[in-house]
């Protein structure tokens, strides 16, 4: 059985976002990027200075991060938009369906990677 | 009993020179050896007196023969030879004088002797009587005060038992029995008190068992929703709901506790700023806690739950007893010994009898009757008397919180605490993506071209940097004396995992075109925050 993200985690997400539900923008989903802006994590929760320092000097989505921090990703993106709100978090759109790899590269990269394993 | 003893002192009335004897053992010694006194009053007297005897029957005889003769006679009728002594005892015969006047005499000794005995006698019944009035007042006083009192205290009630009201009975027959009718009234009502007491334990620990095992399934489901579900009014309909069964197994496992259970819930060592958030997660009033707690220190995994608990219970105990608008707060001070965490409120405080209770309970010494508990049941200090008693820690609301209300602080020795690990942290010196370079840039320069790729096509992926050295650099202890073990690190570190993606993101952008990616956004509405 797969694990539940935060099933039985100690902190739960209702302290985490304060009890918050929605996030301050509407513009994240699943596969937005992020990257941290801003190094000084001072005054933060402990989740979200988790979350800075996860991004720093990379690319993650908030899918990725959420699995990273043990949390919903639904609870991740209030989070993620209170970061952006603070500039300590930059969000970018994922690629565009139509920048996508063609499925024939996707057909190839499970290839490859059936032939790894 | 009454007609028992006034037939006694009739009998011992009687010449009798062992009459008191039978009753010095006390009332019921008394009462039963009425009868038998009085035969041995008969029989003594028959065999003390035996002269005494045939000289009353010497003298029952006498009258009627003196009747019988003619009256002044007696000198006149000569005296046949051989005539009966009675008859002789009539005349002024000096002989008969010489023999009567030591039966007078025996009879004046008798006499004075029988009124000794009888004042002896009556003394002893006297003394008997007193004896009796005094061993009812003291068995009534027993029934009545002593051993109620006896059985509350037993039953764990704060009560005294009063002291005997004639104290001189101490020492006698009487009352040892009446001690150890008190002594055996209170070993039977402690026994039965602990017995009940034990069955009631039983019971509602599997009850609360249940529970807790209810909560949790429901814990689990609630969090699988959160993952599922995007739509921010059903997210927070869910916190919502994990928030109040977040209360009810914190209920369900103080319950268990109390009754002699363990918390129920496993955990692994966790950082002492997630304990405290997470009892911060279990109280109603959670949004009023305002936590600073920054220590590198994590508590180990067997006492994670117990400590969460009993902060939980001290957290909810100080949002009750302030008002709405006031914040609680909560921070953590290193000491040489151990961690302190430090909940200060701007409640009411509380009084000195409150905190002499609650200084007994939070002793762990005191075992906690869960029929005693009050209703509502003033369970946050029990529970946290029964995590001390049981895990080492220790728990004090003797101080002063400098917002006017009470300053509860739970101490960690050294033998509970770890040190904590880092944060998944950029490793220092690396270089880091700036803002402007986005993803689409960034991964083209290191595309496949210059890793090489499979033949199958595959991008080579290859590690910015080794994984030794990606791992981060533990805090030191800030106490270097206490003996503490490193928690054990995650299996991927941040860099791990930036450096896979980023090996991901090469693999994706081999097939990509090259169109920039920036371009092709459309008409979505994510915010690009470029500067």
């Amino acid at each position: 059985m797969t694990p539940v993200p935060g099933g039985r985690a100690l902190v739960r997400s209702h302290v985490v976002t304060g009890g918050r539900g929605t996030p301050s923008r509407n513009t994240l989903d699943h596969v937005t990027l992020i990257t941290a802006s801003r190094e000084d994590v001072e005054g933060l929760e402990p989740e979200t200075r988790r979350l800075v320092r996860l991004c720093l000097g990379g690319w993650l989505s908030v899918a990725e991060a959420a699995v990273h921090l043990g949390l919903p990703v639904s609870v991740t993106k209030v989070l993620v938009a209170d970061l952006v709100d603070s500039g300590h978090v930059t969000a970018t759109a994922p690629a565009a369906p139509a920048g996508a790899p063609s499925p024939q590269l996707l057909k190839d990269v499970l290839d490859g990677l059936r032939a790894l394993l | 009993m009454f007609s028992d003893r006034v037939g006694h002192v009739a009998f011992s009335g009687r010449p009798s020179g062992n009459g008191g004897h039978t009753y010095v053992g006390g009332s019921s010694t008394y009462v039963s050896a009425g009868a038998p006194a009085c035969r041995r009053d008969r029989e003594t007297a028959g065999s003390t007196y035996p002269r005494g005897r045939g000289v009353r029957k010497d003298c029952a005889v006498l009258p009627r023969r003196r009747k019988s003769l003619p009256r002044g006679s007696s000198r006149r009728v000569p005296v046949p030879e051989g005539h009966d002594l009675l008859t002789r005892f009539t005349t002024t015969d000096p002989w008969v004088l010489a023999a009567g006047l030591p039966l007078v005499v025996v009879l004046l000794v008798l006499l004075v002797r029988q009124r000794h005995v009888t004042t002896v006698q009556r003394q002893r019944t006297l003394a008997a009587e007193l004896g009796i009035s005094m061993r009812e007042e003291e068995l009534a006083h027993l029934v009545d005060s002593r051993l109620p009192a006896e059985v509350d205290r037993a039953g764990g009630a704060d009560v005294e038992v009063p002291a005997a009201r004639h104290p001189q009975l101490r020492g006698t027959r009487f009352g040892d029995l009446c001690q150890a009718l008190l002594v055996m009234a209170g070993t039977y009502e402690t026994d039965a008190h602990k017995r009940s007491s034990d069955e009631a334990k039983e019971t509602v620990r599997g009850m609360a068992a249940a529970v807790q095992s209810l909560a949790a399934e429901q814990q689990v489901a609630v969090s699988g929703m959160q993952d599922q579900h995007n739509d921010p009014a059903v997210l927070e309909g869910l916190l919502r709901i994990d928030h109040a069964n977040s209360q009810l197994g914190r209920r369900a496992q103080a319950l268990a506790v109390l009754c002699g259970a363990w918390p129920g819930t496993q955990r692994s060592a966790a950082e002492l700023s997630d304990v405290v958030r997470g009892a911060v997660s279990r109280i109603r009033d959670y949004l009023r806690i305002e936590v600073r707690v920054e220590l590198p220190v994590a508590v180990v995994d067997t006492h994670v739950e117990p400590v969460v608990l009993a902060v939980a219970e001290l957290l909810d105990n100080a949002a009750r007893s302030s008002q709405s608008g006031t914040l609680v707060r909560v921070h953590a001070e290193l000491g040489h010994n151990g961690t302190s965490v430090i909940i200060d409120d701007a409640g009411v405080g509380m009084t000195a009898e409150q905190i002499a209770r609650a200084t007994r309970l939070l002793s762990g010494r005191e075992p906690v009757d869960i029929r005693r508990l009050g209703n509502p049941p003033q369970t946050g200090f029990a529970v946290c008397g029964v995590l001390v008693g049981k895990y080492g820690f220790q728990v004090s609301v003797d101080g002063n919180s400098p917002y006017g209300g009470v300053r509860a602080v739970l101490f960690l020795p050294n033998a509970l605490l770890v040190t904590a690990k880092a944060d998944a942290q950029a490793p220092a010196g690396r270089t880091r993506a700036t803002p402007t370079s986005r993803p689409d840039r960034v991964v083209p320069g290191t595309s496949a071209a210059a890793n090489g790729t499979t033949p199958n096509g595959l991008p080579i992926r290859r590690r910015h940097r080794p994984v030794t050295a990606s791992a981060p650099t533990p805090r030191a202890p800030s106490v270097p004396s206490a003996p503490r073990h490193e928690v054990r690190d995650e299996p991927r570190t941040a860099e791990e995992t930036a450096s896979a993606i980023r090996s991901w993101q090469r693999a994706s952008a081999t097939g990509m075109t090259d169109r920039p990616l920036a371009g092709n956004l459309g008409d979505q509405p994510t915010e690009d925050l470029r500067p």
